[in-house]
């Protein structure tokens, strides 16, 4: 549990790393609009080369880039049969009592597995490249248009923050209230389910209990140093977007366009 | 019930945000744990019937989001109709506990617990139906996927939550809701 799964941030210089975190999240939207969109095999070629060269430029093992999807091969194994057997149709190819196996729904499984699959590496991209506290001080700034319909950004901002710097010690703290559970004989890896849900109560109520001691006593702390809310906080000034991240926005939504108006 | 100020209410959310990260992931130690449990669902559950409805949605909206920014589970194909899921619980939570006041803690959770549990699986399966799998998802694979595969996460549900609310009170981390009870 202490070494993070796929999908954390590695550091590094590539030019991926460098566009800003706002544009990389933009540009994520358009490419999986992209994904989306594609509905012949020229359509899934532009994406799968798209996807080639940003790991290319990422300057990622691809070995890491791809690694979220060997992690659900069997689930995406599962979407594949669900959607061969049940997606019904009149080109039925063989029939087992409820199961229709026919080539309309093997077709609507690879396509389904092709998109969660693109759409998953895209993302693993966007995290590996990205700090998570460069995402959530872009999610605030491109959230900034809610403020109209009254959701208060700033309170959000620092919620997510706090979240973010709380995880590796409620992390510290679950470990070492799994081990002190296991040395007084709770039973995690038991094959009998009833066992296995028991040793979850023992393990569960102590860690909410330690998470909410420390959000007491940082509640109490930030209020005794006058803390009322995160509206009149003040923050650095964000640094302008450079030539690259709108070249990044062009190239993304060019291929978006080309994805949905030019190919057949 | 002792209203608790509004920056602990931002840090209580944010810690219930923190654990929609950790929990899973201490509970992929246990085999199958995170599929047959829903781990992420307890935060945010907790969230909701604690903190009230805008902090239990925010809570189901940026939870499973950080778990993928930082663990890359849930994958980011199946991160909005979760997103969906969850914040129908949190909101839903938060609103029930408001309504139900039977002068009786345990059931006032169960019925809010019980009516939020149903309301997110509908959330989410009309949103499946109708935004995510248009045209090819099924009666029988929301019953499947939502009630058959889960059946032990939503007991664990019902048995955890109202314990960790009830052991949370006794700590005084928060304030009772009938103090004349005890």
């Amino acid at each position: 549990m202490r070494s993070l799964p796929t999908g954390q941030y590695i550091p590094g210089h590539s030019l991926l790393h460098q566009l800003d975190a706002r544009v990389k999240i933009l540009c994520f939207f358009i490419l999986m609009a992209a994904v989306i969109g594609a509905s012949s095999l020229w359509g899934y070629a532009l994406v799968l080369a798209v996807l080639a060269l940003l790991i290319l430029f990422s300057r990622l093992p691809l070995r890491c880039a791809v690694a979220p999807v060997r992690r659900i091969s069997w689930f995406l194994l599962v979407i594949l049969l669900m959607n061969a057997l049940f997606f019904g149709g009149e080109d039925v190819l063989a029939s087992w009592g409820i199961f229709r196996l026919s080539y309309g729904g093997i077709k609507q499984g690879f396509r389904v597995v092709t998109n969660v699959v693109l759409i998953l590496i895209l993302g693993n991209l966007l995290t590996m490249t990205t700090l998570p506290t460069q995402v959530t001080a872009a999610l605030e700034s491109l959230g900034k248009p809610l403020k109209f319909i009254g959701v208060p950004t700033e309170e959000v901002a620092m919620i997510l923050s706090v979240a973010l710097q709380f995880i590796p010690i409620l992390m510290e703290e679950a470990e070492l209230i799994k081990m002190a559970q296991t040395a007084r004989g709770a039973r995690f890896e038991s094959r009998k389910l009833s066992e296995r849900a028991a040793s979850f109560l023992p393990l569960v109520v102590p860690i909410f209990i330690s998470a909410f001691r420390r959000a007491e006593e940082l509640s109490l702390a930030m209020e005794a140093r006058g803390y009322r809310n995160a509206k009149n906080r003040t923050k650095r000034e964000k640094e302008p977007l450079a030539a690259s991240d709108y070249s990044a926005l062009t190239v993304c939504a060019f291929i978006c366009l080309l994805q949905f108006f030019l190919l057949p | 019930m002792t209203k608790m100020s509004s920056v602990k209410l931002s840090i209580i959310t944010a810690i219930c945000i923190g654990l929609c990260v950790v929990l899973p992931m201490a509970f992929h130690a246990i085999p199958n744990g995170g599929i047959l449990f829903s781990p992420m669902h307890i935060p945010v559950l907790l969230c909701g019937l604690i903190c009230g409805w805008s902090y239990g949605l925010l809570c189901g909206l940026a939870g499973p989001l950080l778990s993928t920014l930082i663990t890359g589970m849930p994958p980011v194909a199946y991160l909005p109709p979760m997103m969906v899921e969850l914040a129908a619980y949190g909101l839903v939570c938060g609103v029930m506990i408001k309504l139900v006041r039977t002068k009786k803690l345990y059931a006032d959770l169960y019925i809010s617990l019980m009516v939020a549990l149903l309301a997110g699986r509908i959330v989410a399966g009309i949103a499946r139906a109708l935004i995510f799998a248009p045209g090819s998802y099924t009666l029988a694979a929301w019953t499947t996927s939502y009630f058959v595969m889960t059946w032990p996460g939503i007991i664990l549900q019902l048995v955890i939550v109202p314990a960790v609310v009830a052991a949370l009170m006794k700590a005084k981390l928060i304030p009772e809701w009938y103090p004349a009870q005890d």
